[in-house]
């Protein structure tokens, strides 16, 4: 549904992109993640047409955006940074506006406004200027207005950063259901856990693509494994013996709990389940434990 | 043209919600149109008892012993310049409000992500800015002429208006100057963040104009059928020139990298 070849983009002497590639399946979450000024917004930027990328291919929907950039832009929604809404104007007023420049009959085009302006609770409020609205208010409308015409793909600059944590759950239980309706979806987001959640393939992206994988895959592919070892009585009794093994690392104590970090646990494990059994240890449970996307993105970005 | 057609709508809905931008339009409306007409023709019969102002005016505004009819030019001459200021004021404080107000609620991008083309997007500025000077100019030429020749019957007997370059200036001269000065200040608009700033700049853009309009007062200049026609000649083969320039200027690109912003 999306490709990106060799994308470039340089503002003069800067390169906000530089030399990335991927390619996003039908119905796919993506999460594209990165600090501040690593080149996410321009990408979304290339992506929907907006701005040229300086070298590269891009194909929408199987449309390059020189010979068919109305075509992406009609089946594209954008959920930009900021909200950006006619503040003199009502809510009913500002989806009208944008709709109206997207092929939907009339009907459909009222139906769709009410749909989403009850689903995110702005049904009452719909008269009133966007002037009145808080900020999360503003950013759900702007979700309703990038969803208005049924896009096959949906770019979201940080969804839920507006928003309440009530409001911040609706909008990811209706990501995941978009999912479900085969939209493609380009997240960009600085709350790992909501990427971690939504997304099917992360890319980790500092002007170059830094990592492209699923959790999963990024997971597996991390330097140095976790484990959690719980036993029937006080670890500290087997710290001597585990600082033994050169292999492990950041060892931690707790109670009836040990805490490790070692290179190639399908070698030390069976060793080290071996030693503790025969110094006496009941081993309760023996886990691995799995890094979270937030973990994994700082090791990925520092280093 | 229908996208335009969208953009013209929405923004005088939302002009006619923002008192700081129709207040001005309305004031400059009234001034021209209705205070200084009646002012003036009300203040014929003083300027007559002034044996020096009554030569001055015989001399440069009509070759003619006929004080009256002198009167007559006098008027019709000098609102034919004040005519003018409203088609290149008006544009001037609607066009930097459109751009400015899409800076100020950051709607450019979600705009532009449309599918709307950005021929259509400066269309419909343009629409906004020059349909609203065309009418108010068409208003106010209906009013001066309504004015200025109830008081002439009245008081000579005569409808001194329209005339040929009062024709000319109403349907040919205002639009073109309308265009052009909302092509720059749409253009310079992309440059500043505050509606003040912008139509400050937009103030200093129709300069040319007060000019015009000064020169005429003081006895200096006199617009005539041939002058306005040459105006109007070298006025419209600017007019592809600077919509040349607001066309690259309202290129995606351009508007999100290199518009200044709030």
């Amino acid at each position: 549904m999306i490709y990106a070849e060799n994308l470039t983009k340089k503002f003069g002497a800067i390169t906000a992109v530089d030399n990335i590639s991927f390619e996003i399946e039908k119905g796919q979450i993506f999460g594209f993640l990165g600090p501040n000024g690593a080149g996410k917004t321009t990408t979304i930027r290339m992506l929907s047409t907006l701005i040229e990328p300086t070298e590269g291919k891009i194909k929408i929907d199987g449309r390059t955006p020189e010979k068919d950039g109305q075509y992406i832009r009609s089946i594209i929604g954008i959920l930009t940074e900021t909200p950006g809404m006619y503040e003199k104007i009502s809510a009913y007023e500002n989806l009208n506006y944008f709709s109206s420049f997207y092929n939907i009959e009339g009907k459909t085009r009222k139906e769709n406004m009410e749909k989403f302006l009850k689903m995110f609770e702005l049904w009452n409020r719909k008269s009133d200027p966007v002037s009145t609205y808080s900020k999360g208010m503003k950013q759900k409308l702007a979700l309703a207005r990038a969803l208005i015409h049924k896009p096959k793909i949906l770019f979201l600059d940080e969804p839920t950063a507006a928003l309440d944590p009530e409001s911040a759950y609706m909008v990811r239980n209706y990501i995941e259901k978009l999912k479900e309706e085969d939209i493609t979806i380009f997240l960009c987001t600085h709350n790992l856990e909501e990427a971690s959640n939504l997304s099917d393939v992360v890319c980790i992206i500092k002007s170059k693509i830094i990592k492209i994988a699923t959790l999963g895959e990024l997971q597996k592919d991390r330097k140095g494994k976790k484990i959690e070892i719980v036993l029937k009585d006080s670890s500290s009794k087997y710290l001597d013996l585990i600082k033994q093994f050169k292999e492990i690392n950041d060892i931690k104590t707790d109670r009836n709990k040990i805490s490790l970090s070692l290179e190639n646990p399908e070698k030390t494990n069976p060793v080290l389940i071996k030693k503790l059994v025969e110094a006496g240890a009941e081993l309760l449970y023996f886990n691995e434990i799995k890094a979270s996307l937030e973990e994994i993105y700082l090791e990925l970005i520092r280093s | 043209m229908k996208n335009a057609s969208l953009i013209f709508k929405k923004e005088i809905k939302e002009i006619l919600k923002n008192r700081s931008i129709w207040l001005p339009i309305l004031a400059v409306s009234i001034i021209f149109s209705v205070i200084f007409p009646a002012a003036i023709t009300f203040g014929l019969e003083g300027i007559l008892k002034d044996p020096d102002a009554s030569e001055f005016i015989k001399r440069v505004f009509a070759e003619t012993d006929n004080l009256q009819l002198a009167m007559l030019h006098f008027i019709i001459k000098q609102f034919l310049v004040f005519l003018l200021l409203i088609p290149a004021m008006l544009p001037s404080l609607i066009a930097p409000a459109s751009i400015v107000l899409e800076k100020e609620s950051n709607t450019l991008e979600p705009l532009i992500a449309t599918p709307i083309k950005t021929g259509e997007l400066l269309l419909g500025k343009t629409l906004t800015s020059l349909i609203p000077s065309f009418a108010i100019t068409l208003i106010d030429f209906v009013l001066i002429t309504i004015i200025i020749n109830s008081i002439a019957y009245t008081k000579f007997k005569l409808l001194p208006l329209p005339t040929w370059d009062w024709a000319v200036v109403t349907f040919i001269l205002s639009p073109v100057i309308s265009f052009i000065i909302t092509m720059i200040c749409l253009i310079v608009s992309s440059k500043t963040v505050d509606i003040r700033s912008a139509q400050g700049i937009g103030a200093v853009i129709i300069f040319p104009i007060y000019a015009v309009v000064g020169l005429q007062i003081a006895g200096l200049f006199l617009l005539n059928i041939k002058y306005l026609l040459v105006v109007c000649i070298v006025l419209i083969a600017v007019c592809p020139l600077v919509l040349k320039l607001a066309i690259k200027i309202f290129d995606r690109e351009n508007i999100l990298t290199k518009w200044k912003m709030k």
